[in-house]
Formats: C-alpha cells, sequence, structure tokens
C-alpha cells in the first residue's frame, strides 16, 4: 500500500480532533465545564461518546488479530468488553451519578470520609490510566510503522502530542464532542470495510478451505475453561473500575439518564464488535500468513488492501487507518481526562492552569513506558489492565454502594492486597512463570483468584473495624439509592 | 445507629422504606447478574455440545462460530432492558410508600 494514504488519513483525523477540541475551548470556560461538562449532555449523545471513549486500539485492531491468532477464543473478549457495561448498569450507573461526585477519589472519600483512602484511590486511578495509554501508544506505533514506513516512535509521539494538546486546551467539554463524533468514526470506519470485503470475496478465492480455516481446535469447543472464566472476571468487572468511563457518569443529568445511557452503550457495543469479530473470521481465510504474534495486530490495516487492490483498496485502507487513530486518541484523551483530573485536583488545587500543566505530565508519563517496554498483543495487554482494575477499584465501588458496613480501613487493606497481587502477577509474570510453569494461567489471568481475595480482605478488615464505620454512612447510602425527586 | 424496631417514629418508618428499597435493588442486580451469567453459560454449552455445529457452514464459517462471536450479545440487552423497567418500578414502589406516609 502507498504510504500517501497513510498520511493522508492520519492528518485527517488530527484536523478534525484539534478543530472540535479548539471549537469546544469557545464554549467551556469555568473549572465546573472542565471537569464534568456541566452536566448536560443527553444520553444518546454521552453513549456515543463513552462509546467513542471506551472502544480503543484492542478493539478496533486487537480483537481482529486474536481471532486470527488464537481461534473462537478471541471472540470471549468483545463479549467481556461490552457485557461489563451490563454489570455497571446492575451495580453502578445511577448511584454513582446519584452520589455527585466528579471522579472515583471524590466518591470514595464521600463514601467514607476519609482522606487517606482518597489518596489510596487517586493513585490508583493515575496508575490504571497510564498502564491503558501504554497499547494505545503502542497500537500508534504499529499502525504507523506499517501504513507509512515511518520509524515506530514517531506513531507514540504524534499520539501523545496530539492528546495532551487536545485535552489542555478544551477539557471535557469539547472531549464529549469530540468523543461522540469519534465513536460514529469509528463505527464507519470499520464498517464500511467488511462489509465492502464481504460483498468482493465472492470474487476471490480463499487461501484455505473452510475446514482447515476454521478447525475445531480453534472452535467454541476448545476453550481452556479456566482462562476463559478469569479472563471474564476480568472484563466483566474491570469495567466497572475504568476511571475514563466512570467519569461520564456524573454528566448525566440524573440517575434514570445513566441508567437510559448505559443501555444505549450496550446496543452500540455490540453492533460496533460485530465488524472486528467478522474481520477476524476474514483474516482466518484469506490471510492466515498473518497469524504470527507480531502481525496479526494488522490484520485490520492490511486485508483490504490484500482482497481489494487498487483505488478502492486504497480508499478503505484509508478508512480503517483514520479509523484506528481515532480510537488511539479518543481513548488516550479519555484517559488523559480523568488522570489529569485527579493530578490536578489532589496536588495542584484544582485550577484550570493546574489541569493543564497535569494533562501534559499525563502523557509524558505513558510515553516513556511505551518506549521502555516491548509491545505485546494489544487485546492481552488491555485484559492485564482490566484484571488490575477488577481487583482494586471494583471492590471497593461495589462494596460502597451496596454494603452498609465497608470501613476506609477495609477499603484500603482490599485495595493494596489487589494492587500487590494483580501487580505482581503482571509485573513479575515472567519470572513467576519461570519458576513455576505449572501456574501459569494463574499468572497470566489472574482476576479469578486476586479479585475474591481483594473483597474478601476489604470485607473481613471492615468487619473487623466495625467501630470504625463513618456517621453518614446511612445518609450516603439514601442518597445513592434515592429516586431525585424524593431527595429533598 | 438506630435500627429498625428500636423505635417508632415517623423517620424510623422513612429509614426502613430507604433500607428495603436498597434491599430490592441489590437483589434485583444481583438476580440479573446471575441470570446473565447462566444464560451464557448455557448457550455456549448447548453450542459446544449441539452435534453437527462445527461442521455445518453459513458463508463458508462454521455455525459454531457464529453462534459464539453474534449470539452473547442479544442476552447482554435483554437483560439490561428488564433491568431498566425493573430498577424503575422498585423506584416507583419506595415512592408511593414515602408518600403514603
Amino acid at each position: 500500500m502507498s504510504p500517501a494514504i497513510g498520511y493522508a488519513a492520519i492528518a485527517a483525523v488530527a484536523l478534525v480532533s484539534v478543530l472540535i477540541g479548539v471549537y469546544g475551548l469557545r464554549i467551556s470556560r469555568t473549572t465546573s465545564d472542565f471537569y464534568v461538562a456541566s452536566r448536560t449532555v443527553r444520553p444518546w449523545w454521552n453513549a456515543s461518546a463513552i462509546g467513542g471513549e471506551y472502544l480503543s486500539a484492542a478493539s478496533f485492531l486487537g480483537i481482529a488479530g486474536l481471532i486470527l491468532l488464537t481461534g473462537a477464543g478471541g471472540m470471549w473478549f468483545p463479549i467481556g468488553y461490552t457485557a461489563g457495561y451490563l454489570m455497571l448498569l446492575l451495580f453502578v450507573a445511577a448511584p454513582l451519578r446519584r452520589s455527585g461526585a466528579y471522579t472515583i477519589p471524590d466518591f470514595t472519600e464521600a463514601r467514607l470520609e476519609s482522606v487517606a483512602v482518597r489518596r489510596v484511590t487517586s493513585v490508583l486511578v493515575v496508575v490504571i490510566g497510564w498502564l491503558y495509554i501504554v497499547p494505545q501508544l503502542q497500537g500508534a506505533a504499529l499502525t504507523v510503522r506499517i501504513t507509512t514506513g515511518l520509524p515506530s516512535w514517531v506513531g507514540s509521539v504524534a499520539v501523545a502530542a496530539l492528546v495532551a494538546v487536545v485535552v489542555a486546551s478544551g477539557g471535557m467539554r469539547s472531549i464529549t464532542f469530540v468523543q461522540a463524533f469519534q465513536f460514529w468514526l469509528k463505527l464507519v470506519a470499520i464498517a464500511v470495510p467488511v462489509i465492502a470485503l464481504l460483498l468482493v470475496t465472492g470474487a476471490v478465492e480463499p487461501a484455505l478451505p473452510p475446514a482447515e480455516a476454521f478447525p475445531a481446535s480453534d472452535g467454541p469447543g476448545a476453550l481452556d475453561i479456566y482462562r476463559t472464566v478469569s479472563l471474564m472476571v476480568a472484563l466483566l468487572l474491570g469495567t466497572l473500575g475504568l476511571p475514563h468511563v466512570l467519569v461520564r457518569f456524573y454528566t448525566n443529568p440524573d440517575g434514570p439518564a445513566a441508567r437510559r445511557t448505559t443501555v444505549i452503550v450496550l446496543v452500540l457495543l455490540s453492533v460496533f464488535y460485530a465488524f472486528p469479530t467478522l474481520f477476524g473470521l476474514l483474516g482466518r481465510a484469506f490471510a492466515p500468513d498473518l497469524a504470527t504474534p507480531g502481525d496479526a495486530d494488522a490484520l485490520v490495516l492490511v486485508l483490504p488492501d490484500r482482497l481489494l487492490p487498487g483505488v478502492w483498496g486504497d480508499l478503505l485502507t484509508a478508512l480503517v487507518i483514520g479509523g484506528a487513530f481515532a480510537a488511539f486518541l479518543s481513548t488516550s484523551s479519555g484517559l488523559v481526562v480523568s488522570v489529569a483530573g485527579v493530578i490536578s485536583q489532589d496536588l495542584l488545587g484544582g485550577s484550570v492552569r493546574g489541569f493543564r500543566i497535569a494533562a501534559f505530565a499525563s502523557t509524558a508519563v505513558p510515553l516513556v513506558v511505551a518506549f521502555a517496554t516491548e509491545p505485546a498483543g494489544l487485546a492481552g495487554s488491555v485484559g492485564l489492565v482490566f484484571a488490575f482494575t477488577a481487583s482494586t477499584l471494583c471492590p471497593v465501588l461495589i462494596l460502597g454502594i451496596w454494603w452498609r458496613g465497608l470501613t476506609a480501613r477495609g477499603a484500603i487493606a482490599g485495595m493494596a492486597t489487589g494492587a500487590t497481587l494483580s501487580g505482581a502477577a503482571i509485573l513479575g509474570g515472567a519470572l513467576l512463570t519461570a519458576a513455576a510453569p505449572a501456574i501459569r494461567p494463574l499468572i497470566e489471568q489472574p482476576a479469578a483468584w486476586t479479585v475474591p481475595i481483594a473483597v474478601l480482605v476489604t470485607v473481613l478488615v471492615s468487619r473487623a473495624d466495625r467501630r470504625r464505620m463513618p456517621r453518614g454512612t446511612d445518609a450516603f447510602l439514601a442518597r445513592l439509592h434515592l429516586p431525585e425527586r424524593d431527595r429533598g | 445507629m438506630r435500627r429498625p424496631g428500636t423505635d417508632t417514629g415517623p423517620t424510623d418508618i422513612h429509614s426502613v422504606y430507604v433500607r428495603s428499597l436498597i434491599r430490592s435493588q441489590l437483589r434485583l442486580a444481583l438476580i440479573c447478574a446471575g441470570g446473565f451469567v447462566l444464560a451464557t453459560l448455557v448457550f455456549v454449552v448447548a453450542v459446544v455440545a449441539a452435534p453437527g455445529l462445527d461442521g455445518a457452514f453459513i458463508a463458508g464459517v462454521p455455525v459454531s462460530w457464529l453462534l459464539l462471536g453474534f449470539g452473547v450479545y442479544p442476552l447482554a440487552i435483554s437483560i439490561a432492558a428488564l433491568y431498566v423497567r425493573a430498577a424503575s418500578r422498585n423506584e416507583a414502589r419506595y415512592r408511593s410508600l414515602a408518600e403514603d406516609e
């Protein structure tokens, strides 16, 4: 494929994102605008924006690559990414909106009346945000390398710089517009090529006959039960604690609107994920040579040109490159908004100037990490971030919303335990599996044991600490669960 | 911390209503989450166990792959829609109790 297509598509997406960001600057004036867009966002807009924020490099490139590489087992990733919103709807959406807090640290501090809990939560939000930005930058590096031939670092730096500028100049109001736009761009950018390719595949001979492209050994029946269960625990519960997703719930006008938004998100994601799944299936039949760990994530970028050489293939390629870039930009900027929000509120006094400084700081750190680490498969590394989130923020959120007995010490003990266990599994994974190969699945998919242990520690320490239950617990829980009109 | 039953003042009746709302919302959420897990489990076991789905092809793709790839999403959406209606009903019931007072 010609590099000119890559340059043109990337430049167009970057330009449009910056233009919308600058336009948003005119509207967002006060600090409150910056953080939560003044809570005037309608459910459809908000749901599109959540979808735009959520669909990352892992969704746009990683899922198709994983289905190509591992088969039907890869389909559990989009199922988990979507069903996570069902759990969010059931346990978190309306109460979190009614809490009236801006960020997760605000919520835990208000619920547990403890500044120490706030500090711990803030640190976790920043760590999760950074961990999650890294694969986005690595996805950008891959896309730039494959489509333009430029060195990988150019992609990471370009995305980091754009995100820092857009976030620092516009704040969240503009980001809501940008994110909503990005969702529909991403949907079109993956749906149109898939539909076009499905139309032409009748005329192209598959590289493999169906029985070899889709062997039963890679099929739905070949699943590893422990790994699949553990992955689902991570994805279903990890979504509850994603800071860039939760911050969107404060922009709903009330609890019922938060529920409506979440249902719309479920529908939007279900529609979207049909297309990367189809891309993966097409890849198995038409591009089995890409099924190697380094290349599989590039399937979505490469396939249109292979099946449809010529100008139509070029146009479709430009479209998927644009969509991929939209994915890196939108997820990263959503994360930077929430990380910068936490850093500026807790360290820099919550001013607009502090927010801008924090925005630059929160893009620089993941950029350094992205350079320092070897990129793994995109869907897999995002899966580990979900496992970390599910083991740390999720137990505190769910217990804080539904259990009166939670105390500040219990919450801190649980978050520390979850962070230590899942952090050790993620960072020390290579060493641990080399020392004891038998526990490899437990280390590579840790959520099935780290989440229950974190919950157990939280509950036990809270019970032991019963006398320090916050005085305002009952009033706060009533506020979370009572319908708006009756709160006086 | 006052508990229901130790006092019969109006504020306590109110806090009983609030607690019963929270309990019914929690029960509903747990039933829906359990229902989703169970439905997915049954669906996947059925796809894997049904004879011939790996060998039957639609447009060159085995039916078992297509079912796993696209079949779970409608389950999640249906349960979400049912939940929203039931959760609003719980809130309406609380409201009518609180207004009767």
